[in-house]
C-alpha cells in the first residue's frame, strides 16, 4: 500500500488511496484546529498567514477585478439617469458641507486652543493610507477581508480600517504587500463604544452577524433606538470618534448596532495610522525626591 | 501487450486540476458581496475536487485534498485545518470508486449530496471546535443548497464530450 500517490487495489475497478495517509491528514487537520485558534494564535502561524496572504494577494487581486467591473454592469438608460441623480443630489450635499467645513474649522482651532490650555496629549491620526479589499470571506466561521497593502505601505498591527461612511474593523496578520482587517462582526472583534448623544458606555461584540451586539451597557443604560454610536477610545486599541453606526434593538430586546461601513461595499477602504498611548512600564525609573534636596538620581541611575 | 488501465486521466490533468482549483479557490474567497443582498458563497472547491475525483481520481489524491482545504481556510482568514478536515473526513467517505464506464447523473448528484452534507457537517463542529462558539449553521446551509443547485452546471461544463449522455 503506497503511503504518497494513489493506489489501485488488484480486481478492483475503482481508485483507493491508502488509508494510512488518510487519516494521517486527518490528524494534522485536527491538530491545525487544536492550535490555529483566532484567540490564542501563535506567533509562527501568523506569520505563516502573512506570508501565504502576501503570495496569494496578486492573484487575488487579479479576481477581484471583475467584481468591481460587474458592479457597473447594467443598462446604459438606466445607469446614467442614475448618474445624473447621483450627480444632482452630491450637489445639493456639497452646498450643505460648505457650510459645515466652517464650522468644523471653527471647532477645530477652539479644541486646538482648549487642548493648548489644558496641556492634553491626544492621540493623533496620521496620513490615512487607500486600499483595495482583494478578497472577502462572511462565512460562518470567521468575517475578514484582505488588503492589498502591507508593512511595505506602512501598515501595522491594530490600525483602524474605514470606508467613506464609517470602521469597518482592524488589521490583523499584516505581512509586507497584504493584511487581513479583522470585521467589527467577526466573532472575536471588541471594541469600546459609547453613544454620541449620551456618553453611555458599551462593548461592542461581532457574533458573525450582520449586527453586532452592545454588551456592557449597564441596567438602565441611556441609549434610544437610531444613537449614533462611536469609538470611545476607552480600551486604547482604537481613537475615540470613529463613526460605527446605529443603535437597534433586536427581537429579543437586545442592543445591537446597524453598522453605518455595511452601506456600501466595502471594496475601497483606508487605513489609519494610529499609535495607542503605550502602557505605562512596570517598574519605571521614578525620580526619588528627597526633603533636603531638589533632584535626586532616578531609580534607574540609583546605584 | 499494454495492459489495460482504467485511469482515464491525460497530461492535460496535470495542468487543469491544479488551474481550476486555484480558479475555484480565488472565486471562492473574492469579494463578490452585494450590499443589500444576501451573501452566499459558492463553494466551488468542493465542486471542482468532486468533479476531479470522479473525472480522474488517480490524480485527486488525499495530499491534494488537504492542500485544497488548508488553501481555502488561508485564503478565508478563518482557522486553519476546518475545510481541510471536511473535505479528507467527506472524500475519505464518500467519493465515487466507480471509474469504468460512465456514471449516471443521479449517482454523480447523489454522491455529490453526500460528499457536500459531510463536509458541511464536519466543517460546522470543526469550525465551532475551532472559533469555540457555535458557527451559525444558517449560513453553511444557505451555502450548501446554493452549492448543490448549481452544481449540475458545473459538472455538465467539465464532463467530457462523448460522454454526457451517461454524464461523466
Amino acid at each position: 500500500m503506497a503511503l504518497f500517490g494513489p493506489s489501485k487495489r488488484e480486481g478492483d475497478d475503482g481508485v483507493r488511496f491508502s488509508r494510512t495517509f488518510f487519516i494521517i491528514l486527518i490528524g494534522i487537520s485536527a491538530a491545525l484546529i487544536a492550535f490555529d485558534r483566532p484567540a490564542h494564535r501563535a506567533p509562527m502561524l501568523s506569520t505563516f498567514r502573512a506570508m501565504f496572504d502576501d503570495v496569494a494577494t496578486p492573484a487575488l487581486e487579479i479576481g477581484a477585478k471583475p467584481w468591481r467591473g460587474l458592479r457597473n454592469i447594467g443598462p446604459w438608460w438606466k445607469r446614467q439617469w442614475e448618474l445624473a441623480q447621483e450627480n444632482r443630489a452630491l450637489h445639493e450635499e456639497l452646498i450643505e458641507l460648505r457650510a459645515w467645513r466652517d464650522l468644523a474649522l471653527t471647532l477645530r482651532d477652539r479644541v486646538q486652543l482648549y487642548e493648548e490650555a489644558l496641556n492634553l496629549q491626544t492621540p493623533a491620526l496620521g496620513t490615512r493610507i487607500s486600499a483595495w479589499t482583494v478578497a472577502e470571506q462572511r462565512g460562518p466561521f470567521v468575517r475578514a477581508r484582505l488588503i492589498g497593502i502591507g508593512y511595505e505601505d506602512g501598515i501595522r498591527e491594530g490600525y483602524p480600517v474605514v470606508n467613506i461612511y464609517g470602521l469597518v474593523g482592524r488589521t490583523v496578520d499584516v505581512g509586507m504587500t497584504s493584511s487581513r482587517v479583522l470585521m467589527l462582526t467577526d466573532l472575536n472583534s471588541r471594541v469600546s463604544v459609547m453613544a454620541d448623544r449620551s456618553n453611555a458606555r458599551a462593548l461592542l461584540v461581532g457574533d458573525n452577524s450582520d449586527f453586532p451586539r452592545l454588551e456592557y451597557l449597564g441596567r438602565e443604560p441611556d441609549l434610544i433606538e437610531g444613537d449614533r454610536i462611536v469609538s470611545s477610545g476607552d480600551d486604547n486599541v482604537l481613537p475615540r470618534g470613529l463613526p460605527i453606526g446605529e443603535a437597534v434593538r433586536d427581537r429579543d430586546g437586545h442592543w445591537r448596532v446597524r453598522l453605518y461601513s455595511e452601506a456600501a461595499p466595502i471594496d475601497l477602504v483606508w487605513v489609519w495610522p494610529y499609535e495607542p498611548t503605550p502602557a505605562p512600564e512596570a517598574n519605571p525609573p521614578v525620580p526619588l525626591v528627597s526633603e533636603d534636596a531638589g533632584e535626586a538620581p532616578s531609580q534607574g541611575q540609583a546605584g | 501487450m499494454r495492459k489495460k488501465s482504467n485511469d482515464r486521466s491525460s497530461w492535460p490533468d496535470f495542468i487543469l486540476i491544479p488551474l481550476t482549483l486555484v480558479i475555484s479557490l480565488i472565486l471562492y474567497a473574492a469579494p463578490s458581496r452585494i450590499p443589500t443582498g444576501p451573501h452566499v458563497s459558492l463553494l466551488l472547491p468542493l465542486i471542482t475536487l468532486f468533479i476531479w475525483s470522479v473525472r480522474t481520481p488517480t490524480l485527486t489524491p488525499p495530499w491534494l485534498i488537504f492542500l485544497t482545504g488548508v488553501a481555502q481556510d488561508l485564503l478565508s482568514g478563518g482557522p486553519m485545518g476546518v475545510w481541510a478536515l471536511a473535505y479528507l473526513v467527506a472524500f475519505s467517505i464518500g467519493r465515487p470508486r466507480q471509474i469504468e464506464g460512465g456514471i449516471e447523473f443521479m449517482t454523480v448528484l447523489g454522491r455529490f449530496l453526500l460528499v457536500g452534507a459531510i463536509a458541511l457537517g464536519v466543517a460546522a463542529l470543526a469550525g465551532a471546535a475551532a472559533v469555540g462558539a457555535p458557527t451559525g449553521i444558517t449560513a453553511l446551509i444557505t451555502d450548501g443548497v446554493l452549492t448543490i443547485i448549481l452544481f449540475p452546471v458545473f459538472a455538465w461544463v467539465f464532463a467530457r464530450r462523448k460522454e454526457r449522455t451517461s454524464f461523466f
